[in-house]
């Protein structure tokens, strides 16, 4: 017995002109253009009509204007001193990028790996649940900024107190997410896993591991700028280089077109970061059907 | 020894130490013989599903006992596999891996479960969808899918809960006739729940009809008619009144008890 409905390709032809194809493949960008143009064009509007003070909200084309002049103040080593430093060309500039970065994903990975793992724990082995739930819930609340000090009274400066804070801005949430998750499993998976004759840890790795993973990274993805923010601060108090560091360093010197470059410099940087994640998600974890993934 | 499944004065209550305490099935018995094929037919919530369920193993039941060939039933198994409404395939893997799962976590080769795919893909009518992914198939599909990998466990006994009620007519009826085909040439025993007559009348050697919850039964029909059954035969028409006024005053029954609560 044959099915017609297999006869007919996943995947309609398409037969579209290469014009046609390229259009469509820049549209997103496009589109992300045009929002950025929007507020672009309403701030260097305010300044044409004298609204804005140049000195203290200048525009994107003051501030874009002589990349050299605000490349001098990035150094990946990191010097408070300010002005003066040691950097100057595009590639300290990158530098920077690269620490902040790299302590976002440190932080990231470690939290999303370990509340994974606790998660899973707190479900899986009951005494270890009940001793340590009550636990995650209280400290939940306590915003990672309320951590700061403590991570700086643990690690001192430098990267680790900043991958801490990192952590500790997404691992509760997701450690919560995670239980969320293991008690929303469709009960069908798990009876049908019994049936075909699978122990607990089986119905763990097989089932419910795969039936979670779509929607905790979602909640990952969600949790990227918040993850941002906190490394932001991090830097800007303990830890004396990266993005956030050169902020504060602005602020300090009063140097609003170095402030608005940054800011310009994060939100790139925080949407890569997103678009990366996006491009994992839809890679690794494809079995969320495709809308799923493009709606969130 | 008896073979085969032995339902016995098996009651459900469902919350029983509960402030609202579920009756779903009440003192049922019911045997269902090697190679025999049951069709349950009853109102909405009258504990069908919950006897599967406990039939399965994956419920216990609060008083009575289920036995298969004469051992107690405690837990599921891969023996005594169930089919549900909706197909519930993991949608993380393609249809081959789905069908599969089960001689995976047996421990069977790659090249065995390979072989036995291509085998039940056939079998079903899904060559060369192997593949693909849950939700790239349609209901019908998904549902053969399921077939597949309930029969890749070579079940004694398929307990199917209302497992065509979401494909459209046609459909249903294919697969219907597709089920026969295998459970003739498998020989296990098939206990069905459905809330269609025609589909009880032909598919059963015997149907079971239910009362309203708790459940218990009302009537058993058996059907000796060979199949493929023509539903419009007088001798089948008649049945099918025969059904229907059973299966009437029962839901004219749940339907008042419904409205008082
Ligand atoms: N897991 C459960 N917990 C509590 N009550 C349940 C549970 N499952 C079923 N029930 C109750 O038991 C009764 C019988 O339900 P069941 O699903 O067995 O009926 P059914 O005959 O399969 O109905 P339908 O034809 O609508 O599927 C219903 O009143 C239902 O609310
Ligand atoms: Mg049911």
């Amino acid at each position: 017995m044959t099915d017609e409905t297999l006869e007919t390709p996943l995947v309609a032809n398409r037969q579209e002109s290469f014009g046609m194809r390229l259009l469509r493949r820049m549209e997103p960008v496009l589109w992300v253009m045009a929002s950025l143009s929007i507020f672009v064009g309403f701030w260097e509007f305010a300044w044409w009509r004298g609204w804005a003070n140049p000195l203290l909200l200048p525009p994107p084309h003051i501030f874009l204007a002589n990349l050299p002049d605000q490349f001098r103040f990035f150094d990946p080593g990191g010097t408070r001193a300010g002005a003066l430093a040691t950097g100057g060309s595009i590639f300290s500039v990158l530098g920077v990028i690269a620490w902040s970065s790299l302590r976002v994903t440190v932080g990231l990975a470690l939290g999303f790996l370990l509340s994974l793992a606790i998660g899973i724990g707190i479900r899986y082995f009951r005494i270890f649940g009940n001793l340590v739930l009550p636990l995650v819930t209280m400290l939940a609340p306590i915003s990672p900024v309320a951590w700061l000090p403590v991570a700086v009274f643990i690690f001192g400066i430098g990267n680790p107190p900043a991958i801490f804070l990192v952590f500790i801005a997404i691992f509760f949430i997701m450690t919560l997410a995670t239980l969320s998750q293991i008690d929303n499993v469709p009960v069908h998976y798990i009876q049908l896993a019994r049936i075909m004759g699978c122990n607990k840890r089986q119905i763990y790795r097989h089932v419910i591991l795969p039936a979670i993973l779509p929607e905790l990274f979602v909640t990952l993805r969600m949790n990227l700028f918040a993850a941002w923010m906190v490394v932001l601060i991090a830097e800007a108090v303990g830890v004396g280089s990266g993005l956030g560091q050169v902020t504060m360093m602005a602020r300090n010197t009063f140097n609003a077109s170095l402030v608005f470059f940054t800011m310009t410099l994060i939100g790139l940087t925080g949407f890569a970061f997103d678009q990366t994640l996006r491009y994992v998600q839809r890679k690794v974890l494809w079995w969320v059907g495709p809308s799923n993934v493009g709606g969130l | 020894m008896t073979l085969g499944l032995k339902i016995t004065n098996v009651s459900k209550t469902w919350n029983p130490d509960g402030a609202d305490p579920v009756p779903a099935v009440r003192n049922l018995t019911l045997d269902v013989a090697l190679g025999e094929f049951v069709v349950l037919l009853g109102p909405s919530g009258c504990g069908k599903s919950s006897l599967l369920y406990i039939v399965a193993g994956l419920e216990d039941a609060t008083e009575g006992s289920v036995t298969f060939d004469g051992l107690e039933v405690t837990e599921p198994s891969p023996e005594r596999s169930l089919i549900f409404q909706e197909a519930s395939l993991y949608p993380w893997s393609t249809v081959q891996d789905n069908i599969t799962f089960g001689l995976k976590i047996a421990g069977q080769s790659p090249k065995k479960q390979e072989e036995a795919a291509e085998r039940l893909l056939r079998l079903v009518g899904l060559v060369g969808a192997g593949e693909r992914r849950p939700h790239e198939l349609s209901g019908g599909m998904r549902q053969r899918a399921a077939l597949a990998r309930a029969l890749a466990m070579e079940p004694k006994v398929l307990l199917m809960d209302e497992p065509f009620a979401a494909l459209d007519v046609q459909t249903r009826a294919r697969m219907q006739g597709h089920l026969l085909n295998i459970w003739e040439s498998s020989k296990a025993s098939v206990l069905l729940v459905t809330h269609s007559i025609d589909e009880a009348l032909a598919l059963a050697d015997r149907v079971v009809v239910f009362t309203a919850r708790p459940g218990q039964i009302k009537a058993e029909i058996p059907i000796t008619a060979p199949r493929p059954r023509d539903m419009r035969s007088p001798e089948m028409i008649e049945l099918a009144r025969q059904c229907e006024a059973l299966l009437g005053e029962e839901v004219e029954k749940s339907f008042k008890e419904q409205e008082l609560t």
